[in-house]
C-alpha cells in the first residue's frame, strides 16, 4: 500500500469513528438533559438486602454498617468478610452484639469466607452470601419481593433510594429484575489531607472528573440506554431481584467470574429476558480516588473486564430477547477498549507522515499549513475535543448549578484530557490479557495510605 | 409476579452457508476497494464530470487516467480537481461494509435490512462526496480560485463530510437496527 493511500484509508477511519463518537454523544446527551423526576414507590411492599462486600475494611466498615441500619432500619445488612487480614469481622460482631437471646441485632448478617476459598473475586464473594440468604429465607420465600442491594463498604447509598426503586417504572413492574442507581462521589470538592499544594489540587481535581463522569456521561449513557433496553449495572448502588439473581445461577451462583463482574451480571440479566432500570432520582456515594496511580490501576481493571466481556457478545447476538438497536449499543461499549487501542494506532499515523514530509520539504509543509490547513486541524480538534468538553457545562447545569459557568468549561477541558487516560489503560489491560493475568486484589481506598500492595495478582 | 427469565429461550440459528457467503463477499468488496481505489477514483470523478456537465454551461474535462476533472473549460479560470485517497468516499463506505458484515455474522436474520441500510448509506456517503466536489466547484466559481478553493476544501469540505458521514452512519445504524414491521 502506498503512502497516499494509507493516509487516505487511516484519515478516513479516523473521521469514521469521531463522527461515530459525536453522534452518540450527541444522542444520549438529548435524554439526559431532558430526564424528569418522577414519582417514588412504597419500599415496604419489598423487602430490602444490603449485602457488602468487605477485604480489609477495618477503617471504613463500622460507619458503613451504622449507616446502612439507621437509615433503612426494616432492611437487612449482609456483611461479606473476604477473609480479611485486618479486624473487619470483629468490627461486624460487635455492632451485631450477642447472636442468640435476642439482644443482638437480628437484622445485621456477618458471612465469613476462608482462605483457600476466599479471596478469589468480588463475584465468589458475592455468590456466599446469595447462598447464605437463600438458607436463611428457606425454600417458600417470595424471591419476587426480596432485593438484593449491592453496596461497597465505603458506599452511602441516598436515604430516599428504597423508595425511588419501588417506584411503578422500577421495582414496581414485574419483568424489572435489576435497577442501577446514579453514582457520586462523597469527597468532590474536598482536598486530600497529605501531600503539597499541586498534588492536593490535582487530587481535587481528579475526585471532580470522577463525579463528573458518573453523574453527567455514564448517568446519560444509562438513560440513553432505556430506549435501547440495555441498561448494565455497576459494583456499587446495584439493586437487584432475588428471583432475577436464581434464574441466571450457574454453578456456584449468579455472579460470574469477569472482572466486570457487575456488567456480566447485567448481560446475564437482559439476556435471560429481564429488564434493567437506572435512575438519577436517587444515588448512592462513595470516595473517588486521589491518586493518579491508583486511578490507573483501577480503570485498567475495568478495561481488562470489558475485554474480558467480549466472550458474550455472541450471547448477546443471540438473544432473541435484545433487540438489533440494544445488542448493538452493547457491542459498541464492548468494543470500546478495542477501538481505543486502534485509536492510538490509527489517530498518530497521518502526523508522522505529516512529520515525514515536513522533514523533507519543510517550507512546502508551512505554505500548506498557514495557507488553509491549519483550519482543518482546527475543525478536526474541535470535533475531536467537544465531545468531551461539552459534559463540562452540562455537569454544572444538571450537577453543580452553584458553580460559575468558566467552571464549568474549565472542568470540560480537564475532562477532555482525564478521558485520555483510557489510552494508557487499554494498553495496559491488553498486556495483562496476554499475559493471562487475570486476577486483581481491590484497589486501595484514600483512608489505606500506608498499605504496600496497590493491585497485583492472585 | 415476575415471570421473565423463567423459560430458557431457543436461541437464533447460527450463519448458514448463504450468510457466510454474504460476509465474504462484503469483506471482499471492503478489500476491493483498497486495491481497486483508483478504479474507484476514476468512477467517482466521472459522475462528478456528468454532473458537472449538466448543472454548469462552461466545458469540463475528464482526464480519467488522473482521476482529475477540468472545469471552467472556455472561461477565463478553467480549474482542475483530482480525486486523491484523502477525498474518497471509499474508505469511508469501508468501516461500514465491515460492521454490515459483523452485524450479519453475528445476527443472520437481519442480512436482508443490513444490506438496504448498507446500500443506502453508501449512496448517501457518495452523494455527500459529489456535493463536496460541487460545493468547491461554486465555491470556486464564487469566490474566485484560492479563495474558494480554501474555504471549499479546508472549512466547508470538511463539514460537509463530516455532517454527511454523520448523516450516513445515523441512516445506516436506524434501518439496519430497527424491529420488522410485525414486531413494532
Amino acid at each position: 500500500m502506498n503512502l497516499a493511500l494509507l493516509l487516505g484509508l487511516t484519515q478516513a477511519l479516523a473521521l469514521t469513528m469521531s463522527v461515530a463518537f459525536v453522534t452518540y454523544v450527541a444522542l444520549i446527551v438529548v435524554p439526559y438533559l431532558r430526564h424528569k423526576r418522577l414519582p417514588g414507590g412504597d419500599p415496604t411492599t419489598l423487602e430490602w438486602h444490603f449485602f457488602v462486600p468487605c477485604r480489609d475494611e477495618e477503617t471504613v466498615i463500622g460507619d458503613t454498617v451504622a449507616y446502612l441500619r439507621q437509615t433503612f432500619r426494616e432492611a437487612h445488612v449482609w456483611v461479606i468478610d473476604d477473609d480479611s487480614d485486618d479486624r473487619t469481622a470483629e468490627v461486624v460482631m460487635g455492632l451485631r452484639g450477642p447472636r442468640h437471646g435476642g439482644t443482638g441485632d437480628q437484622r445485621l448478617h456477618l458471612v465469613r469466607r476462608q482462605r483457600p476459598f476466599a479471596r478469589t473475586g468480588k463475584g465468589d464473594a458475592l455468590n456466599s452470601a446469595y447462598r447464605e440468604l437463600k438458607r436463611w429465607l428457606g425454600k417458600h420465600a417470595d424471591t419476587d419481593r426480596a432485593i438484593i442491594v449491592v453496596v461497597d463498604a465505603d458506599g452511602r447509598p441516598a436515604p430516599d433510594c428504597l423508595e425511588v426503586c419501588s417506584a411503578e417504572h422500577l421495582f414496581g413492574n414485574p419483568r424489572v429484575g435489576a435497577v442501577q442507581v446514579d453514582v457520586r462521589m462523597s469527597n468532590r470538592g474536598t482536598s486530600p489531607s497529605a501531600g503539597g499544594y499541586f498534588k492536593r489540587k490535582f487530587g481535587s481535581a481528579l475526585v471532580r472528573m470522577q463525579d463528573l463522569e458518573f453523574r453527567s456521561a455514564i448517568a446519560a449513557i444509562q438513560l440513553s440506554r432505556g430506549h435501547t433496553g440495555t441498561i448494565s449495572m455497576g459494583g456499587n448502588g446495584q439493586f437487584t431481584r432475588l428471583s432475577a439473581l436464581d434464574s441466571i445461577v450457574e454453578g456456584a451462583g449468579p455472579w460470574r467470574g469477569a472482572l466486570l463482574e457487575d456488567f456480566e451480571l447485567g448481560v446475564h440479566l437482559l439476556t435471560a429476558g429481564w429488564h434493567t432500570g437506572f435512575t438519577v432520582d436517587t444515588h448512592v456515594d462513595q470516595e473517588a480516588l486521589y491518586s493518579l496511580r491508583r486511578f490507573l490501576t483501577q480503570r485498567t481493571r475495568w478495561g481488562q473486564g470489558t475485554m474480558q466481556c467480549a466472550r458474550y457478545v455472541r450471547r448477546i447476538w443471540d438473544s432473541r430477547h435484545l433487540s438489533t438497536l440494544g445488542a448493538a449499543e452493547m457491542l459498541y461499549y464492548l468494543a470500546q477498549p478495542w477501538m481505543q487501542l486502534l485509536g492510538t494506532l490509527i489517530y498518530p499515523i497521518p502526523f508522522v507522515l505529516l512529520g515525514i514530509r515536513a522533514t523533507h520539504n519543510p517550507t512546502e509543509v508551512w505554505e500548506w499549513f498557514s495557507g488553509g490547513a491549519w483550519l482543518l486541524f482546527a475543525t478536526y480538534g474541535s470535533f475531536g475535543l467537544m465531545p468531551f468538553i461539552i459534559w463540562g457545562p452540562i455537569y454544572r447545569k444538571k450537577c453543580e448549578p452553584d458553580k460559575g459557568f468558566f467552571r464549568g468549561l474549565a472542568y470540560g477541558f480537564a475532562y477532555a484530557i482525564y478521558i485520555y487516560t483510557f489510552y494508557i489503560t487499554s494498553w495496559r489491560a491488553l498486556v495483562r490479557l496476554i499475559r493471562g493475568h487475570n486476577g486483581w486484589t481491590k484497589t486501595r481506598r484514600n483512608t489505606e495510605a500506608g498499605h504496600p500492595v496497590v493491585a497485583l495478582d492472585h | 409476579m415476575a415471570m421473565a427469565g423463567s423459560l430458557p429461550m431457543p436461541s437464533a440459528p447460527r450463519t448458514t452457508i448463504g450468510g457466510r457467503v454474504l460476509i465474504a463477499a462484503l469483506a471482499g468488496a471492503a478489500v476491493a476497494l483498497i486495491v481497486l481505489n483508483r478504479a474507484y477514483r476514476t468512477a467517482e470523478m466521472a459522475l462528478a464530470s456528468g454532473i458537472l456537465n449538466v448543472v454548469t454551461s462552461s466545458g469540463v474535462y475528464l482526464a480519467a487516467k488522473r482521476q482529475t476533472v477540468y472545469f471552467g473549460l472556455g472561461t477565463d479560470h478553467p480549474f482542475g480537481l483530482q480525486m486523491s485517497p484523502e477525498c474518497t468516499s471509499a474508505f469511508l463506505v469501508l468501516p461500514l461494509l465491515v460492521v454490515g458484515a459483523i452485524m450479519i455474522g453475528l445476527r443472520p436474520r437481519i442480512a436482508g435490512r443490513v444490506l438496504g441500510a448498507l446500500a443506502l448509506a453508501t449512496i448517501a456517503v457518495i452523494l455527500v462526496n459529489q456535493l463536496r466536489i460541487l460545493t468547491l466547484v461554486g465555491l470556486i466559481d464564487w469566490l474566485g480560485t484560492d479563495r474558494g478553493y480554501y474555504w471549499g476544501h479546508t472549512l466547508l469540505g470538511s463539514m460537509v463530510s463530516i455532517i454527511g458521514g454523520a448523516a450516513a452512519l445515523v441512516m445506516f445504524v436506524w434501518i439496519s437496527t430497527r424491529k420488522p414491521k410485525a414486531e413494532r
